[in-house]
Parts: structure tokens; C-alpha cells; sequence
């Protein structure tokens, strides 16, 4: 699925959470945080109910005042990876073979899953990995599990794909449903939702729910490159993949316009969703090399480092 | 209106695969996307536009079967009926004599005929003939009987007014013979009807189309040279064919240079002469010209030229032992330089003439020659001295020659060929011998068998008049037979391979018949070995010269026959032409809508 110097070069980089970083400190609250670690942060005064063992002595004999020593929180982060497999995540614009329908939109997403998970694996972080039709991987952690993560992601493939012939297929719920079941029993961590938001029931409520759990949200936004600019015309009857909704249309170059204009707008209002609700959104082509995306549009957007 | 061709509606057929084309076309291919959300809302947008959008469509389709319809149409041939100069089997006779060459009418008569006749042509029927006959000195069809529109216009197109008058007897011969007189045969008479013969004769239905409106016009007459005792003088003679009194500017011109001009008052219907005199006895030719006119319609007649023949200088050769009286009489004659010898000089094949007086030399090719006495071109056969009983013939050099009181005491008997002719002859013999050899063309010969000092006639009046019509006689030019004067279209008789310099300044040489290309009017120079000579060619056509348009010239044998039957005529007059063009117009919509509507055709699956 992916080479091994690609992965090789992967093993630099770490995915940031920057909420996280900031204030999570050890002692803060008390019982629930239980990470120690030897790097010192700051200092401040001891109050009622601090662990005696945490006061610094050598301040006290010093000033006669104690003082408690704080160290930055270790804690593993918890990287959940939601990612989206609705058949709209396997459309192709062209009845193709299966190897075309694999080197599309979908490709592009499980890739991008694997490698954000080994990444996470890599920097010893512990990896949840879900998709819409409740699969589960993990938590694990380890680099030892990106084997596991890649048969995981390639069984999901294939189970998918055999799902879309059926013309219903089950077990599937929309993207709201699956967010929002996802925010109620997650654990606070990184999580990175790969979907192309493209779903009946919309994706507002979805994005809520993710916005106010603890988890600190991003969404990387897949979108084909005949999803972005289509290059079919004439007198078409769209047939949704997903509903197989039905719609007459005459395509012409204002109609495509109009098109990219909707889509655009769309895209827009995703965004600025995900933002409000403190997320980060990055719109991904998903015809372009996976190198370019990773090393080079996701650190720029710095969600590598 | 009717149909030649209904059976191309047939083709109307076609709108059936063009309509199922359409219902093909309105079969929606369909398209997997990967959502429809966002196509859903961007019809809601175009909302507003989906009727045009159905419209555009169905515009495409009623424009496919527009064009269509508009080309079925077109091979079906529609035509209506119009009403036409002529129908049927039609005969025009197209005047193209000198009168039509008048300016009454604007640009002229026979380019308004033309008109005329370019209308009767477009207005052919489908099954309508037409032959075109141009009528001149000779007429001939320029077309045969056809309804090949585009041929006939060639022909028509091909057509030249002439200078000579129109034989209308020999275009009415033509006419016959395409079928004029027949029951669907039409003959449409196109004329100003000046000099027109009477066409009654014309059989079968007969129209008489009439072109021009007034029949002014001066024309130059009469111009002639005389020989006076001081030069020449010059006879103009101005004529006004017209009905209107006029005052005209007339120049005369000697070999280009202008040497007078005089006003004229010419009344209506009568003549105005004019003398010059005084002029120079040297010049070639002399150009009258009208310059000036207030009612002159035909500028063909307005100029005259006449050739003065008595200028060119002659060169003559006498060989002789002593003849004061010959000499006497050489010497008075105008324009002979006159070279006496005893024997030959060197250069003597030079010279026009050759005066051998009982002397004999090695003669030139082509050489005229004056013989007398004691000659050796011609052989002979004694003597003869019963020289009374003269009987003269008519000859030039015998004119005014009164040989009764001559006295001749013996003369040879020649042994003379055939071409050599007695002019004067007597009981004995002939005494005086003219005559032209037959090869190589150009050589006269005068012969007098007898030694004029052995007669009384250098004391006769009639000696020198014999020598000056001899010495006539035999100049090269004269030689020629050529006149000074032709009419336009006639054959000159100059001997083959003769050069002309014509007064266009071209040059051309002269056929086996002689010269024919006398189309110009104007002075034509001519070479013809060591000839050298002059002809004009004068329009002088006194009947061609009276323009005056008949109007109400009778035409075909009855009147009931031609006029009304010609105003009744029709002529199926056809339009598929502006069908196809309303069907292109049609098409290149068509594909316009198609290409505004529809952008190019990108990733076809």
C-alpha cells in the first residue's frame, strides 16, 4: 500500500494538537491526570491538598516558603482517524475496472488514514481508527501495529467494496449518526475525520457533536478532481451512488460554472464550521500524489511537525 | 404557383429520422455522481432558465426541419407565373447596325437593346428557347435555339454594334430557318427601326421592341480632294440628317496638323459645303472633323479622311540615246523624278519605273516598264507598215488619247504573250500594248513597237497625255488597284503579305484575299514591296447617317398578331435559388444555436 521510504520518511514527524499543548499540565487536576515526567515546566504555590511529595525542599530550606515543582504532562495522545467509507467515498465519474475505482477518491483517503496512523504509531501515540460503517481499529500503539493498520485499512476496502453492490447496503448510518454516536464515548485525543462531507442528511450536526467533546478535531476534506471541475456535458440524468436519487440536467459550461460556484460555496461553509467549533479544515484534491499531500500541504497547514 | 420536380417532396420523408434523431437525443445518458446535493441545487438556480432551455432545444429541431422543408422546397422547383417579353420558341433579332451606335439614349441604342434583350432572357421560361441573332452587313445567330440561360448571356455579352448597315432581308432568312413563322415561335424584333426594311414578311407572332427617341445628327458627307494650279483643295460637305437648324465647329487636318476650321450652319434636313484651298500639295491625307455640334447623336459619321494621291514622288529610269520630246514629256509630269541614262547605273533595281527607249538592260523582279521601239523583253516577228484603220480600246492609258491624226510609218510585230493586250491597234498590228503579268503578281508593261521618230506622234497632242496615263498607269501603287477610299467591313485588294499600319497604330498583314479588318475608320498605310500607298476607310453611309428612330415600324404579317399575344405573354419564372439560400441561412443558424448553447464536446465517454 505504501513504500517503504515513504514511510521511512514519515517517521520524523509528529501530528500537532495545539489545544492540547497548552495548560495540560501535570497537577492541575489532580486525580485524573497521572502522567509524570522528568521536564521541568514551572513553579508555583502550594496550596491546601498538593501532594507533600511534589513541594520542593530545596526551595523551602531556601526561602521557608514551599513551593510546588510543576512538570510538562507526558500523557500519550489518543489519535482517533474517522475515516468516511459512504459509496460516495468510491465513486468514480466512469464505470471503470476495480483498479480504477481503487485508484480514486478512496485510495487517496485510506492512504491518508494509514499514513496519519502510523505517524501516530510511530510517535508512540495510541491509534483509534473507525469508519463510518463501524469499524473498529485499536487503541493501539506501537510502531509493531502499522502492520495491523494497513491489513485493517485493506480488509475494510474490500469488505466496502463488496457492500456497494449490494444496492442498500447495511450497516451503514449517515455522517451525523456515526459523529455523533463517535463524540459520546470517545476518549479526549487528536481526531482527524477524512470523509467528503458529501451525505443526504448534511453534516452540521455531526460536526457539533465532535466540536463539543473533548476531542480536538480536524477534517480533511477529500474531494475527487470530477467532484471539483466535471468534465461530463450534454443532456445527463445524474444518478446519486449514494440514495440512487435521480436528477435530469443539461450541462453546459454556465451550468458547470453555476456548479463550481455551489461547490465552492459548500466547501466554504464546511469550513467555516469546522472552525468555529475550533477544528482545522483542509480541502484536499485527492488527484495529487499523497507525497504532496502529506509532506508538503499538511505540514505547510501545519498539522505535521 | 406550380412545381416542376413535385417528386422531390419525398424527401420531406427525411424529417422522420431527423425527428427520431431528436426523441434519440432527448434519451438521457446517464451519469453516476457521487452526490446529487449539489447538482440539486444548482438546478434550483437555473430554475428560471429551463424554459429557454426546452426552447433552445426545440429551436434546434424546428430549425433542422425548417432547413429541411426550405431544401425540399427547392428541389421541387416551384415557379410562378410572370408576366415576359416572350415565351415559347423566341427569336431575337438584335440590330447591331452603325445607327444603333447613337447616343440618344443613354449609354447607347445598342447597349439599351442589350438590356432589352438581357431581360428577355432572364425571363425565359423553364421550357422556353431562345436564338439570338445579331443583325449587321452579315447576320448570323449568335446562339442556337436554347434555353441554356447562362449561353445565351454569353452570347449576348459577345455582341458588337458594326459600322455597316443591317441586312435585314438575309437575319430575316435566319430567322425563318430557326422557326420564325411557326405557332410557338416568337420573333422579337430589337431596333432603333432606322433603315429597317419592312418586316412585314415575318411570319407567325412577331414583337417589335423600339430603342432610341430622336434622330439628330450632323454627319461629314461628302470630303474630296481636287488638284489645283496652288496645291490641293479640299471639298467638305456637312449634312445634317436631323429636325433641328444647327451650328457646327468643322476642322480639317492635314496628315494630323491642324490647318482650318469653319462654322457651319447646317439647317434641318440640308447640307452646308465648305472649299478649303491652299493646301499643301505634299500632304498624304487629309481629316475633316466635326467638333462642335448641338444635336449630333452618332459619332461614327463625324470624321472623313481622304488620301491625296497624286503626292508620292516616283523615281523613273530612262534609258534612251536622245529623245528631247520623251524627255520633254517625262519632265512635266508631277511627282517623277526622272533619271536619263544611256546605260544601266549601278542601283538600278531602285526604281519605280523603267523608260527604255530602244535600248534594252537586265530588268528587276516586279520592274514596270515602258517599252519603245526596239525592244528585247518580247520577241518579234518583222514589220508592219498599214498603220491606218486605228481601233482603240478602253483602257486608262488610252483616255483622252486621240490617235486619228497619228501617223506612224512601220512598226514591229510582237510576238506577245497572253496578258499583254493591244490598246491601240491597226490594220497591220497593234501600235500601243498594255498589260499586268500574272506572275510574280506586279509587273505592267507599256509597250510601243514602233521608234518614235519614225512617227508623228511626240507632235500630237496625244503623246503627252499617253505618256502621263502610262506613267499612271504604271506606278507601283496604282499597280495595286487599290481604292482610296472603302467603306467600313469591305475587302481591300492589296496583294498577300502586305504590311498596314492601321490607324489604331497597330500593324497587320495582309491575307491571301487582301485586307479585312477595315473596322476602323481612319487612314490605313500600306507596304506592298516597293509600293507604297494609302486607303481610308470612311463611314460615308448616308442611310446609316439618317438615325431618325422608327418607332411604329410594322412588324410580322398582322397586327392582331403581335401585339396583343406579346402583352398576354408569360414566363414561368423560377426561384429554388433563394429557397436554397433561405435554407443555409436556416442551417448556419441552426449550428449557431447549437454552438452557443452547447460548448465543444469534452471527454465524451
Amino acid at each position: 500500500m505504501l513504500s517503504e521510504a515513504f514511510l521511512q520518511s514519515l517517521r520524523t514527524l509528529r501530528l500537532n494538537a495545539p489545544r492540547r499543548r497548552v495548560g495540560t499540565l501535570t497537577g492541575e487536576r489532580r486525580s485524573v491526570k497521572r502522567g509524570r515526567s522528568a521536564e521541568f515546566a514551572d513553579y508555583r504555590n502550594y496550596t491546601p491538598g498538593d501532594d507533600p511529595r511534589r513541594v520542593d525542599w530545596n526551595i523551602y530550606a531556601r526561602l521557608e516558603r514551599p513551593y510546588i515543582k510543576l512538570f510538562e504532562d507526558e500523557e500519550d495522545l489518543v489519535t482517533h482517524i474517522l475515516l468516511d467509507d459512504s459509496p460516495s467515498m468510491f465513486w468514480q465519474p466512469e464505470e471503470g475496472s476495480e483498479a480504477d475505482r481503487l485508484a480514486g477518491k478512496w485510495l487517496c483517503a485510506a492512504q491518508l488514514a494509514v499514513v496519519l496512523g502510523y505517524i501516530a504509531l510511530a510517535s508512540g501515540d495510541r491509534v483509534v481508527l473507525e469508519t463510518g460503517s463501524f469499524q473498529r481499529f485499536g487503541p493501539k500503539r506501537g510502531v509493531a501495529s502499522a502492520a495491523a493498520l494497513i491489513a485493517f485499512v485493506e480488509r475494510v476496502s474490500a469488505a466496502d467494496k463488496r457492500n456497494l453492490r449490494s444496492p442498500n447496503p447495511a450497516g451503514r448510518s449517515s455522517l451525523n449518526a456515526w459523529l455523533r454516536r463517535y463524540a459520546l464515548d470517545a476518549r479526549p485525543g487528536l481526531c482527524i475525520l477524512i470523509s467528503d462531507m458529501l451525505d443526504e442528511g448534511g453534516y452540521a450536526e455531526g460536526l457539533n457533536a465532535l466540536g463539543n467533546s473533548r476531542l480536538d478535531f480536524n477534517l480533511l476534506h477529500t474531494l475527487s478532481p470530477d467532484e471539483l471541475d466535471p468534465q461530463f456535458t450534454g443532456d445527463l440524468r445524474l444518478k446519486d451512488v449514494e440514495t440512487a436519487a435521480l436528477q435530469d440536467m443539461s450541462l453546459d459550461d454556465a451550468v458547470i460554472g453555476q456548479y463550481r460556484q455551489r461547490l465552492a460555496a459548500w466547501s466554504g461553509e464546511i469550513a467555516a464550521n469546522v472552525r468555529r467549533r475550533g477544528g482545522r479544515y483542509h480541502l484536499a484534491d485527492t488527484s495529487l500524489p499523497l507525497e504532496e499531500i502529506v509532506l508538503k500541504d499538511l505540514r505547510r497547514a501545519e498539522w505535521l511537525i | 404557383m406550380n412545381l416542376l420536380n413535385p417528386l422531390a417532396f419525398l424527401f420531406a420523408l427525411l424529417a422522420v429520422p431527423i425527428v427520431l434523431l431528436y426523441l434519440l437525443r432527448l434519451q438521457r445518458r446517464e451519469q453516476s455522481v457521487s452526490s446529487t446535493l449539489l447538482w440539486r441545487q444548482v438546478t434550483m438556480d437555473r430554475e428560471a432558465n429551463t424554459l429557454w432551455q426546452r426552447l433552445r432545444r426545440n429551436l434546434l429541431l424546428f430549425l433542422q426541419l425548417a432547413t429541411l422543408a426550405l431544401f425540399v422546397f427547392a428541389l421541387a422547383r416551384p415557379y410562378v407565373n410572370l408576366p415576359g417579353a416572350a415565351s415559347g420558341r423566341v427569336i431575337v433579332l438584335l440590330d447591331a447596325s452603325a445607327s444603333m451606335q447613337a447616343t440618344d439614349v443613354k449609354p447607347s441604342r445598342f447597349e439599351v437593346a442589350r438590356a432589352q434583350v438581357r431581360d428577355a432572357i432572364n425571363s425565359l421560361g423553364v421550357n422556353d428557347q431562345m436564338t439570338l441573332i445579331v443583325v449587321d452587313g452579315a447576320p448570323r445567330a449568335l446562339s442556337a435555339l436554347t434555353s441554356d440561360k447562362p449561353q445565351l448571356l454569353d452570347a449576348l455579352a459577345s455582341a458588337r454594334p458594326s459600322l455597316e448597315a443591317a441586312d435585314w432581308s438575309a437575319a430575316m432568312a435566319l430567322a425563318v430557318a430557326a422557326g420564325a413563322g411557326n405557332d410557338d415561335a416568337t420573333t422579337l424584333v430589337v431596333s432603333d427601326g432606322a433603315n429597317a426594311d419592312d418586316l412585314r414578311l415575318l411570319g407567325g407572332k412577331a414583337r417589335f421592341i423600339p430603342i432610341g427617341s430622336s434622330g439628330d445628327n450632323i454627319a461629314i458627307s461628302t470630303l474630296t480632294l481636287r488638284r489645283t494650279l496652288r496645291g490641293v483643295s479640299a471639298f467638305v460637305r456637312v449634312t445634317n440628317h436631323g429636325t433641328r437648324d444647327d451650328r457646327v465647329l468643322v476642322s480639317l487636318r492635314a496628315d494630323g496638323a491642324l490647318i482650318d476650321a469653319r462654322r457651319l450652319d447646317v439647317p434641318a434636313g440640308k447640307s452646308a459645303e465648305w472649299t478649303a484651298s491652299n493646301i499643301n500639295p505634299n500632304v498624304t491625307h487629309v481629316h475633316a472633323e466635326i467638333d462642335e455640334a448641338s444635336h449630333n447623336a452618332l459619332a461614327l459619321d463625324d470624321a472623313a479622311y481622304a488620301i491625296n494621291a497624286t503626292t508620292a514622288t516616283r523615281h523613273a529610269l530612262l534609258l534612251t540615246r536622245g529623245n528631247r520630246f520623251l524627255e520633254q514629256a517625262l519632265a512635266t509630269l508631277p511627282g517623277l523624278r526622272v533619271t536619263r541614262a544611256v546605260t544601266a547605273p549601278l542601283g538600278a533595281q531602285n526604281y519605280d519605273l523603267y523608260v527604255l527607249d530602244g535600248m534594252s538592260m537586265p530588268l528587276p523582279a516586279q520592274a514596270n516598264v515602258l517599252l519603245i521601239g526596239a525592244q528585247s523583253v518580247f520577241s518579234t516577228s518583222g514589220a508592219f507598215s498599214n498603220t491606218g484603220y486605228v481601233r482603240t480600246e478602253f483602257h486608262p492609258i488610252a483616255r483622252d488619247v486621240d490617235w486619228r491624226n497619228v501617223n506612224v510609218l512601220d512598226a514591229r510585230r510582237v510576238n506577245a504573250p497572253g496578258w499583254l493586250r493591244p490598246v491601240i491597234e491597226s490594220q497591220g498590228g497593234p501600235l500601243v500594248l498594255a498589260g499586268q503579268s500574272q506572275d510574280p503578281a506586279l509587273q505592267r508593261v507599256v509597250l510601243l513597237p514602233f521608234d518614235l521618230r519614225r512617227s508623228d506622234l511626240p507632235l500630237h497632242i496625244a503623246f503627252p497625255i499617253l505618256i502621263a496615263n502610262s506613267v499612271e498607269w504604271l506606278s507601283p501603287a496604282q499597280g495595286l488597284n487599290v481604292p482610296l477610299s472603302v467603306k467600313p467591313g469591305e475587302v481591300v485588294p492589296v496583294p498577300e503579305n502586305t504590311r498596314l499600319r492601321l490607324p489604331s497604330g497597330e500593324e497587320a498583314i495582309a491575307g491571301r484575299r487582301g485586307f479585312a479588318q477595315t473596322n476602323e475608320i481612319g487612314v490605313y498605310a500600306f507596304e506592298a514591296g516597293r509600293a507604297q500607298g494609302a486607303f481610308a476607310v470612311n463611314f460615308s453611309n448616308a442611310s446609316e447617317s439618317r438615325i431618325a428612330p422608327n418607332l411604329n415600324l410594322q412588324v410580322g404579317s398582322s397586327d392582331a398578331a403581335s401585339a396583343p399575344t406579346a402583352a398576354a405573354a408569360t414566363s414561368q419564372r423560377e426561384f429554388w435559388h433563394w429557397l436554397a439560400v433561405l435554407a443555409l441561412i436556416a442551417l448556419v443558424m441552426e449550428w449557431w444555436v447549437y454552438q452557443r448553447g452547447v460548448p465543444a464536446v469534452r471527454g465524451k465517454p
